[in-house]
């Protein structure tokens, strides 16, 4: 194993800032269809949802605290059985870097820059998420204290322009349709920002103070589940859910209606750069676990050699997965949760029974 | 055409500054699965360039979890 040692502060911030990543942009629109006024009450469910499944992890990492999953899956399941399970799983960062891509992709084309093809941007960013991952993961997690600083800022900001434009009248009336579309509403908010960190199961060797791995892991996933909890509570509270689900973008829309005074207006590029921040470090992070997941289960000792052709792999395929938006939206709010909750809630749950299960036949062993 | 010789030039200046390296170094299995994510990777771009569909891997997946969410839809709306 490579020398690399992330310190635990570094680490907590990093996974506040993944929990954000994306969700803090494409997140409200789904519980608010589910959901509707309701929406509010399915961020709260999920975020206490979430912290379960982030101490699951947690506990998962503590079977083996100086192997990855991928050494470990082999560890717990067999040669055989763990390199198939691993096979599995790296198809797992592939579809999500693919994915993110073209979110960036999309959104960029439709929003900022209008008229440039969206392989264009999705090829850019590809270049700057391979050198992101070629600096290696101390290099993300440090440079993620100097941009987390940035993020809090801007949220801030964010959030104090925004409270004036509160109208309680949007959230009336509570649990109008009972309490199932709340727990229908809930479950995307617990994949999306929560399940997805399974990917830290790859990289917790790599964080100084094992013992309190799992500690920092809750408070930096509590983090960003509270920015995202503010965030869908403000769509809701600010534009009513009738508009939240319908835009693609709805905390966009969101800040399109700050304006300070009669003199800053249209400061709705804040959020664009909060959000391209946190997609920027969810992205490189599960690039890099790509590269290392496909290093160790090929047993190559430097990952770094795999980053330019996977980088091309990836542009094609965040071309190829969306062939328009609506496909995409309906895949991603519909099946792409159970796809995460396979390996943030499945896999974790099995690893910890079979290790359990061979915990006690050594036992029984030795006597 | 254009898109073609554009990723084989791509591919080229990629091999040229990965390989030499690892063929001083000798580490034969970097090379192997290098080449042959470099070799997936030229062709899923030339595909693409040509204009030729490629399977969306997303299909798969709606394919595999369609009756879990079939049943929890089924579930929570009733």
């Amino acid at each position: 194993m490579e020398n690399k040692k992330i310190d635990l502060p570094q680490f907590t911030i990093l996974v506040t800032l993944i929990t954000v990543g994306d969700s803090i942009l494409v997140l409200p629109a789904i519980p608010a269809a589910l959901a509707k006024q309701d929406a509010w009450l399915s961020a709260i469910l999920g975020l206490l949802i979430g912290l379960f499944v982030v101490y699951l992890l947690g506990t998962v990492g503590k079977l083996y605290p100086h192997l990855t999953l991928v050494e470990y899956n082999e560890k717990i399941l067999g040669k055989w059985p763990g390199i198939v399970v691993s096979i599995l799983f790296i198809f797992y960062p592939l579809l999500s870097v693919a994915a993110h891509v073209r979110e960036i992709g999309d959104f960029t084309t439709t929003h900022i820059m209008t008229n440039t093809p969206v392989l264009m941007v999705n090829l850019i960013f590809v270049v700057i998420i391979v050198m992101g991952a070629r600096l290696g993961i101390e290099v993300i997690a440090r440079s993620g204290e100097i941009f987390f600083f940035f993020f809090t800022i801007l949220f801030v900001v964010f959030v104090i322009a925004l409270v004036p434009l509160i109208d309680l009248e949007n959230v009336k009336p509570i649990l109008e349709g009972g309490i199932k579309p709340v727990i229908n509403g809930a479950f995307t908010v617990v994949a999306f920002p929560f399940m997805e960190l399974l990917v830290f199961l790859m990289v917790l060797p790599y964080v100084n103070h094992q013992k309190k791995i799992r500690k920092s892991f809750l408070i930096g996933s509590l983090c960003g589940g509270l920015v995202l909890v503010i965030i869908i509570a403000f769509t809701i509270l600010i534009l009513g859910y009738d508009l939240t689900q319908r835009s693609f973008y709805p905390t966009f829309a969101l800040a399109k209606m700050i304006r300070i005074g009669d003199f800053l207006e249209r400061i709705e590029v804040i959020l664009a750069v909060m959000w391209i921040l946190t997609t920027y470090y969810k992205i490189t992070f599960y690039f890099y676990i790509l590269n290392l997941a496909i290093a160790q289960i090929v047993r190559i000792k430097e990952y770094k050699v795999l980053l330019y052709p996977m980088g091309m792999i990836i542009t094609v395929l965040s071309i190829v997965i969306s062939p328009n938006a609506a496909y995409f939206n309906d895949t991603i709010s519909k099946y792409w949760p159970f796809y995460d909750s396979t390996f943030g809630v499945f896999l974790p749950l099995l690893l910890l029974t079979v290790a359990f299960i061979r915990k006690k036949h050594e036992k029984i062993g030795y006597n | 055409m254009w898109a073609t010789l554009g990723i084989f030039i791509v591919a080229i200046l990629i091999f040229m500054a990965e390989a030499p390296s690892l063929l001083i170094n000798k580490s034969k299995r970097e090379l192997w699965v290098f080449s042959v994510l470099l070799v997936i990777g030229v062709g899923l771009s030339i595909t693409r360039g040509l204009n030729v569909s490629i399977p969306n891997p997303l299909d798969l997946l709606i394919i595999v979890y369609k009756p879990l969410s079939d049943l929890l839809t089924a579930l929570l709306n009733s």
